[in-house]
């Protein structure tokens, strides 16, 4: 089996981290009450390296990504606290002015759903040659010469007569392309991949990641990828953050959390990725239902599905145990769970 | 998109056929005698009677009256009204001032709605849109002839900043307060609309790509918002262009405009069908046109819809 080496010996001025999240709380204040959506979220992405944000539905992965972008819904969202470090400075005490200029030029964000992430009205040549107009200047023609060179990078064939064609003519894996090609149409640091290939056919989802994959190598970027979905993560990411309800529950390189999980969740998610080899046999799934942010369950988010529940789970908050230099797990237990492993 | 409005403007030859037909069966079937009543006190003289009738052709079987008027139509001689004066004359004094005042009237939807609804859908909830949203309110709850009526009354009568009835020139300074009565139910309708739209389109996935893409927020609001929540309204505003039309026969009589409203009343009035008809037909065809107009500048905002 191959080493995996973190890659954080990078071109990143701060320790290597380009992009730091940092005990990030967000909330949403709606009739039915408050809902912590985000409780404390810290991960980090350098030059280079894929960081993959993993967890179920309304665990709190898209939320972060779009305080992130400076893109969530305020009001009902409201960030109550943590910082959220671009190259050492916290943007979210940037002017929005200024933070408008790291969107696109610094981070940028594709969605899962590219029919409706992009707008139906303009011609996607438009929308991609918009970037060079509005952010570098560049005239009419030249903006519209780098669009067709971009769709030409993230292979959309015939790029030259497709430039003035509308969203809806495209199929959805090419429209996925022009979201990448959008987003990275000005070289950006890191880029934001929320779910790119959940709306996808299982062919179309390896092209799509596959040219994520090259489009980073060749580019160095930061890539965080949000996925629920272990099986796509292992190929591409380097390092993983598990969320739960709100929080990273472990946090690892990606070879270690998939040989050795240090929390019953991560274990939970593992064993319910289908495998050939166990086909026929009845799939784990982790039993119960996902927190309810508007009533968090007391001490550990996860002690009510938790087969390693003890005692002191159900008053104790726990914190995010450092294993080694690059893990980290929320269980009070995590020996056992990383020993129960181990036999 | 040729081809179809080709098609279209085809299918408009029997709808025109179907409804001018009607126009003339409806209008020569309705009861009184159109000369009876033409000569005072006095009850007009037999022949009298039969001489116009002879004239204007009521004598004659219904598809052969329809067919002379068709005939008369297509040469662009529409003949002398009941008072032997040329009525194609008459068309064209009235028109321009009536198109003039739709137009008007167009230009005031459009521009005062969608800025009423476009400013309050973006800061839903606030000052501003509490205000816009009650006076649209005001508007849709009053009939035309009732705003009409009222601000006549203020402006031209108490406060005298207009005069309360418009000359023969009909000049556009004139008509800017007869275009806003006439422009009043449309114009509340419109802001509505931008308001909802804007609103809707505002938390759209596509507005959070061009904000997330660092786009300035003018230009996020003013070209990708903008762009989609105008769909709607201008789509609204040309179909009904057709009901504008009869607004303005009201809008004209309170005025006293000159246009086509102010000739249909009179005509009616004086049971003068030679120009009931051809205004009549008239209406439906400027009617007929604005739709088709519409459904091709559908085709120009939306690229997804497809002529087929
Ligand atoms: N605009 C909003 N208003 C109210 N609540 C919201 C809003 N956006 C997100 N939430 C809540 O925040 C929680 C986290 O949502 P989030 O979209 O981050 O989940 P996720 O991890 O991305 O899930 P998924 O895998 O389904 O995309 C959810 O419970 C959701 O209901
Ligand atoms: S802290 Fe307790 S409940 Fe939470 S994951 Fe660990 S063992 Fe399970
Ligand atoms: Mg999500």
């Amino acid at each position: 089996m191959i080493e995996v080496l973190p890659e954080s010996a990078g071109s990143g001025t701060h320790g290597g981290a380009l992009l730091e999240v940092d005990d990030l709380h967000v909330e949403f204040r709606t009739r039915a009450g408050v809902a912590k959506a985000v409780n404390g979220v810290t991960y980090s992405v350098s030059a280079g390296e894929t960081l993959a944000v993993l967890g179920e539905s309304g665990s709190g992965k898209s939320v972060t990504a779009q305080t992130i972008m400076g893109i969530l819904d305020m009001p009902p969202g409201k960030i109550t606290g943590g910082e959220i470090r671009f190259r050492g400075t916290d943007l979210l005490k940037l002017p929005e002015d200024e933070r408008r200029k790291v969107r696109g030029e610094g981070i940028s964000m594709i969605f899962q759903d590219a029919l409706s992430a992009l707008n139906p009205v303009f011609p996607v040549g438009w929308q991609i040659a918009e970037m060079f107009r509005i952010h570098r200047g560049a005239s009419r023609a030249d903006a519209k010469k780098k669009a067709i060179e971009l769709m030409d990078r993230v292979r959309i064939p015939a790029a030259k007569e497709r430039v003035s064609d509308y969203p809806h003519q495209f199929s959805g894996g090419m429209r996925q392309r022009i979201m990448i090609a959008m987003a990275i149409a000005l070289d950006p640091e890191v880029l934001i991949a929320d779910e790119p290939t959940t709306a996808l056919d299982v062919t179309v989802q390896a092209q799509i990641m596959e040219l994520l994959a090259e489009l980073q190598r060749d580019s160095n970027m930061g890539l965080i990828l949000i996925t629920h979905d272990l099986g796509v993560v292992a190929d591409v990411a380097d390092k993983i953050a598990v969320m739960y309800g709100g929080r990273i529950v472990e946090n690892a390189p990606v070879h270690d959390l998939y040989r050795n999980p240090a929390h019953p969740y991560t274990k939970g998610l593992l064993e319910s990725i289908p495998r050939v080899d166990l086909k026929g046999q009845e799939l784990y799934a982790i039993k119960g239902m996902p927190p309810n942010l508007l009533d968090m369950p007391s001490g550990c988010a996860f002690h009510p599905r938790c087969p390693y529940r003890q005692e002191t789970c159900t008053t104790d908050v726990p914190p995010l145990h450092t294993i080694s230099g690059t893990r980290g797990s929320a269980c009070h237990f995590w020996r056992e769970v990383l020993d129960g492993d181990a036999q | 998109m040729g081809r179809y409005a080709i098609r279209r403007l085809l299918q408009l030859i029997p709808v025109l056929l179907g409804t001018t037909f009607l126009i003339n069966y409806m209008v020569w079937q309705l009861p009184g005698d159109p000369f009876a009543a033409r000569c005072g006190q006095r009850a007009c003289p037999d022949s009298y009677i039969s001489a116009m009738r002879a004239q204007f052709g009521l004598d004659q079987p219904m598809l052969v009256q329809y067919w002379h008027f068709l005939k008369n139509l297509l040469s662009g001689d529409l003949g002398v009204n009941f008072n032997q004066v040329s009525v194609a004359s008459q068309l064209a004094d009235a028109w321009p001032i009536t198109i003039r005042l739709g137009l008007m009237a167009v230009a005031i939807e459009a521009i005062i709605g969608i800025a009423a609804g476009v400013l309050s859908g973006l800061k839903r909830g606030g000052f501003i849109d509490n205000v816009i949203t009650i006076s649209t309110l005001f508007m849709l709850s009053l009939p035309i002839f009732v705003t009409g009526f009222i601000l006549q009354w203020l402006l031209g009568v108490q406060l005298q900043w207009i005069n309360p009835t418009v000359s023969d020139a009909a000049t556009v300074g004139e008509l800017l307060i007869p275009a806003f009565v006439l422009a009043s139910l449309n114009l509340a309708f419109t802001a509505r609309l931008t308001r909802t739209s804007i609103v809707e389109n505002r938390r759209s996935d596509y507005v959070r790509t061009a904000i997330s893409k660092g786009m300035t927020n003018r230009r996020v609001v003013g070209v990708h918002l903008l762009r989609n929540s105008l769909i709607p309204a201008l789509t609204f505003l040309g179909t009904e262009i057709g009901s504008l039309m009869s607004g303005a026969i009201v809008t004209e009589g309170i005025f006293n405009i000159h246009g086509i409203g102010g000739l249909l009343f009179t005509a009616i009035n004086n049971h003068d069908f030679t120009i009931v008809v051809p205004v009549a037909s008239l209406l439906v065809l400027v009617y007929l046109l604005a739709n088709l107009l519409v459904d091709l500048l559908y085709g120009v905002l939306d690229p997804r819809i497809r002529y087929e």
